[in-house]
């Protein structure tokens, strides 16, 4: 099927759009205006308007991304019998991918239009999931202690987020802060979670 | 690949079925023992309880996330029209 030229300029500057918002909202935060979107994306202001009606639609998509993301990255290894070491691993890989953009979803969640916080908060409901279903199978086994789901679940994002927050502190320069800390954060939370017998090294 | 009409799972494996029958639309988790579909409110109870257990979460917060899960997929749209 022949696509038009009309049609591929179409999807270019919507691909633009998506690109420029993701790298300004990163950077600067989403109550960055949409008209500086534009100037930035080159495209003119009404055009934003023509792909995403409203800063939630373009949310939305930006979450959407990142969201399905995540998803098919912990699915791909449930499908796999994998240990909680793996799961958390994965996590904090697409955490490093999506750095800058997380970390403001997570500074600014509650000022975002409604129908965006509750995208971000089924995203982490779905990596609540992978979690549980790995952690089940491990207390069941006997290699991690037996504690309430959500407590292990919780004290591994607080901790991942409190480092995130603070990255003006953890970390001197532009670099990751989860590449910088991601061994010494796994090692200690696998210690703090492992029977004994099965301490990781 | 098929996905879950009532919950938006992935269904690869034949045991991913709702009563390992691959002609089925929902999955395992969202089927009752008999086989069917369960309803609006059974699978809203489920969801509410899983988000509490995994989440931590007061269960009238959690109950909005279930909505809004639900809100989106297809066996449910109707109840939110
Ligand atoms: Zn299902």
């Amino acid at each position: 099927m022949r696509v038009s030229t009309r049609q591929t300029q179409k999807s270019n500057t919507r691909k633009k759009i998506i690109e420029t918002a993701y790298r300004i909202f990163s950077e600067k935060g989403f109550s960055v205006p949409t008209s500086i979107i534009a100037k930035e994306a080159g495209v003119s202001h009404g055009s934003i308007f023509v792909h995403f009606p409203t800063l939630n639609d373009l949310l939305i998509c930006l979450l959407s991304d990142f969201g399905d993301n995540m998803g098919a990255s912990l699915h791909m290894l449930a499908k796999k019998c994998y240990s909680v070491e793996n799961l958390l691993k994965e996590h904090l890989n697409v955490l490093e991918e999506y750095e800058a953009f997380y970390s403001r979803l997570i500074l600014e969640k509650n000022r975002l239009p409604d129908e965006a916080k509750s995208t971000f908060v089924i995203i982490q409901s779905t990596v609540a999931f992978h979690f549980s279903s790995v952690i089940d199978r491990e207390i069941e086994k006997g290699t991690v202690k037996k504690l309430p789901i959500h407590i292990l679940f919780n004290t591994w994002l607080g901790l991942v987020h409190y480092y995130l927050l603070n990255k003006e502190f953890f970390s001197d320069s532009n670099g990751s802060v989860i590449r910088r800390y991601r061994a010494e954060l796994l090692s200690t939370y696998l210690n703090l979670i492992k029977k004994e017998s099965e301490v990781y090294e | 690949m098929k996905t879950c009409i009532a919950c938006g799972m992935p269904m690869e494996n034949i045991s991913d079925f709702a009563a390992n029958d691959q002609g089925k639309d929902y999955c395992v988790h969202c089927s009752r023992p008999d086989g069917e579909m369960q309803s609006f409110e059974e699978k809203k109870e489920n969801l509410t309880k899983f988000i509490v257990r995994t989440q931590g979460f007061d269960e009238s917060a959690a109950g909005k996330i279930a909505e809004n899960m639900m809100r989106k997929l297809p066996a449910w749209k109707k109840y939110f029209d």
